[in-house]
């Protein structure tokens, strides 16, 4: 009788929730006008803003209406509550390991930076396709030096993990603690975590290439502000 | 959320135990997210025209605030140059970037600058044939030289290339000797092309081109 009793609280916990609402073509025609609205407000400005499209799976950096680099998603997850969208701004960038800028100090470096040693030069690059770049380590932040997985924090309260497939979670330790994190830390703390009103919001982004997030880790300073579409 | 809470306590007290919270959790973690994506909000039959107007109205806004004629996009970590007009690439090209690098002045003054190249929207001011290079404070301190006193000791020819475009703060897109670090971040914080690349970008842009880099 108890876990009847506990099982159809269960199902009306569930059902307790919002549901589906009707009206498509409206709704959506009021959304196409809301989103060209919110951007339109953003790409009035010359900064850069991103758009974050969850059912084209796919994020893009942009200026003016143009569309810089578009990121396609391999995969994406989510936890919490589903009303984040509308325009952001990113607040905080973290990495276990982010990339620290190579401080040069005359007369104390051993060697003469990259840039000041006349590299030989090579035939001049045919048009529009130059030669592969040359691979060799240089004193300088480069894409390669930028973490394949990182968390992006929204004003919203929008947490974002990026990062690229398999590049994450290498050892057996580090995927179950990947999965203990997101198949029962998480739902926990989503149902139990916050206060009422201002629960989690954390999404995963999966990307094909470790370039991919990594170009993401470059492109996305902080402060730039976008749209979750 | 309290409601839910309460009804989870009644299923833990009913020794339906861990599993069941987290079972629970996950109802309602999946009944959450089938709210997905959220409805926009209701518009009245008679407001339809209205929207559709405005949202016409808004394209033809968005579609004003694209640059006219051709103008050059840069991707700083790709170290890729763009020729683009409108939607159609006219010319992509491999170049070296800003390397990131902190220079620090040793002794007294403990100046320091930092060689990104920077981002955002720009134009062309100046366009130069056969440029020369003025040399600035740090690529003396960088090569552990003396400062020198007189502009004719910082002048360097044939560095930059056979063309240069100005856009803003001493800042240039220009050629380079070390075609080799094409496609690496390198650079003080200029844009280096190669040179046929160089003469294309040359000529295809005018002052006030739009430039952005990103």
């Amino acid at each position: 009788m108890k876990k009847l009793a506990a099982i159809m609280a269960l199902l009306a916990a569930g059902l307790a929730g919002p549901g589906w609402t009707g009206g498509a073509d409206t709704a959506a025609l009021a959304k196409k006008q809301s989103s060209l609205s919110a951007e339109y407000n953003l790409a009035k400005d010359s900064k850069f803003y991103f758009v974050f499209d969850v059912l084209g799976r796919k994020l893009e950096l942009r200026v003016r209406g143009m569309v810089l680099r578009t990121w396609p998603l391999r995969s994406m997850r989510f936890w919490g509550r589903p009303d984040f969208a509308g325009t952001v701004e990113l607040v905080k960038k973290t990495a276990l390991k982010a990339p620290e800028r190579i401080v040069i100090k005359p007369g104390e470096a051993e060697e003469a930076p990259a840039t000041a040693a006349p590299a030989p030069a090579a035939k001049p690059a045919a048009s529009g396709t130059a030669a592969p770049p040359a691979e060799f380590d240089l004193e300088a932040l480069e894409l390669k030096d930028m973490p394949r997985r990182f968390e992006l924090d929204f004003d919203n309260g929008l947490h974002v993990i990026v990062k690229a497939k398999g590049g994450a979670a290498s050892g057996l330790g580090a995927r179950l603690r990947d999965a203990w994190r997101w198949y029962v830390g998480m739902p926990l703390r989503n149902l139990f975590g916050r206060e009422e009103g201002a629960g989690t919001s954390q999404l995963e982004l999966v990307f094909d290439e470790e370039k991919d997030a990594q170009s993401i880790y470059w492109h996305f300073f902080d402060g730039i502000k976008g749209i979750v579409l | 959320m309290t409601i839910k809470r309460l009804l989870i306590v009644v299923a833990a007290l009913a020794h339906l135990g861990f599993l069941a919270v987290l079972g629970a959790s996950y109802f309602i973690g999946l009944k959450q997210a089938s709210t997905w994506p959220p409805a926009g909000e209701e518009i009245a039959e008679k407001d339809v025209p209205k929207v559709e107007r405005n949202v016409q109205q808004l394209e033809k806004r968005m579609g004003g605030l694209l640059p006219k004629g051709p103008y050059i996009v840069i991707d700083t970590a790709e170290n890729r140059l763009f020729v683009k007009n409108g939607d159609k690439v006219l010319r992509e090209a491999v170049v070296s970037c800003g390397s990131g690098v902190v220079l620090e002045e040793p002794g007294g003054k403990k100046r320091s600058w930092v060689f990104d190249t920077p981002r955002g929207e720009f134009a062309v001011k100046s366009k130069i044939t056969n440029p020369y290079w003025v040399k600035p404070d740090w690529a003396f301190i960088e090569e552990g030289e003396a400062i020198p006193r007189g502009l004719e000791d910082r002048i360097e020819a044939g560095t930059l290339g056979d063309y240069a475009l100005g856009f803003g703060q001493g800042y240039f897109i220009h050629g380079t000797l070390y075609t080799r670090l094409l496609g690496r971040n390198v650079t003080h914080g200029c844009v280096r092309v190669g040179d046929e690349d160089l003469k294309f970008v040359f000529k295809a842009v005018s002052i006030g081109s739009k430039i952005y880099i990103y």
